[in-house]
């Protein structure tokens, strides 16, 4: 299973007063969609899943990497959109935030990008969607970039997945 | 130096494997005779494809229940390094308490259960009345 480091060689500026920003930019159900550089440690081809009983369509399973068992996040599903295709070639980006660490699915990977500050803008208004999960939206040559808010999206997973009231912690 | 060691139960419900520890096991044998309210049948693992084989799991005040499966693979003796805990996402969204964490065999993750939590999650169906 070989692996990359997205930080590899790529020195990372001082973010405090930079007037740029670095992401990690991952394709998902066709659009751009991208963490903060630094909670983005890693990328690995997926090995076996295993699937979780009782689990939201959102997590497909859990897998082992160096000793470690992650757990998948699938985002096109957390939004209510189609599954991204799991394949034996299939990426996933290593995102650690807190105690959170997931490996989240992607079609590809695009890898770091960089976005002057002033290019960065809140996200959509909207509360549903992938809207929700956003912390700005950015735009380069590219095109534009959803940057998402990892903390949000683990918290609307857990909401989603355990009913209020339900008991489970 | 002896490295600890967990003993684990192994068994198959539908096409899945999952692993348990093996004093949750009272004893494994046929379902023929189990009367069907002791029966844990359908459960957050699935269904298993036959009613032959199950494993009696007590569950408190001097009951038994017995979870219906597919196989008992056997009992394998695990280092504790293999035996892991469930990653906080899937901990914070598995609708199912009794999947407590992972034991790692040949390389792959297979579900640890707590058999005394599942059975629990399935309360025993009422006696029949005779008609």
């Amino acid at each position: 299973m070989p692996d990359s480091r997205p930080t590899d060689g790529a020195e990372l500026p001082a973010r405090e007063g930079s007037s740029e920003a670095w992401f990690f930019c991952l394709r998902v159900l066709g659009g751009r969609y991208a963490f903060e550089a630094p909670l983005v440690t890693e990328v690995v081809r997926l090995g076996p899943l295993t699937r979780l009983p009782a689990a939201p369509s959102f997590l497909p399973g859990v897998f082992t990497h160096r000793g470690e068992v992650l757990p998948v996040l699938d985002i096109g599903q957390l939004v209510g959109h189609t599954a991204v295709p799991i394949r034996p070639s299939t990426r996933a980006a290593l995102v650690h935030c807190g105690p959170w660490k997931v490996a989240v699915v992607s079609e590809s990977v695009e890898g770091l990008v960089v976005i002057p500050r002033r290019a960065l803008e809140p996200p959509p208004a909207e509360s549903t969607g992938v809207a929700e999960f956003l912390s700005a939206v950015g735009r380069d040559r590219h095109g534009t970039v959803a940057i998402l808010d990892l903390a949000r999206l683990v918290e609307t997973a857990r909401a989603r997945a355990v009913p209020s009231g339900s008991g489970h912690s | 130096m002896t490295a600890e060691t967990t003993e684990i139960l192994v068994f198959q419900v539908g096409a899945s494997a999952f692993a348990a520890v093996v004093h949750d096991a009272v004893r494994i044998g046929s379902v023929r005779d189990v009367p069907a309210e002791e029966l844990v049948v359908g459960s957050a693992l699935g269904m298993p494809f036959e009613r032959t084989r199950g494993i009696v799991v007590a569950a408190g005040e001097a009951q038994e229940r017995t979870l219906v499966v597919d196989q008992v693979l056997g009992v394998r003796s695990l280092p504790a390094e293999d035996v892991h805990p469930l990653p906080p996402l899937a901990a914070a969204c598995l609708s199912s308490g009794a999947v407590t964490g992972f034991v790692v065999m040949d390389g792959a993750p297979t579900l640890l259960i707590d058999l005394r939590a599942l059975v629990r999650e399935h309360p025993a169906a009422p006696h029949k009345r005779a008609a």
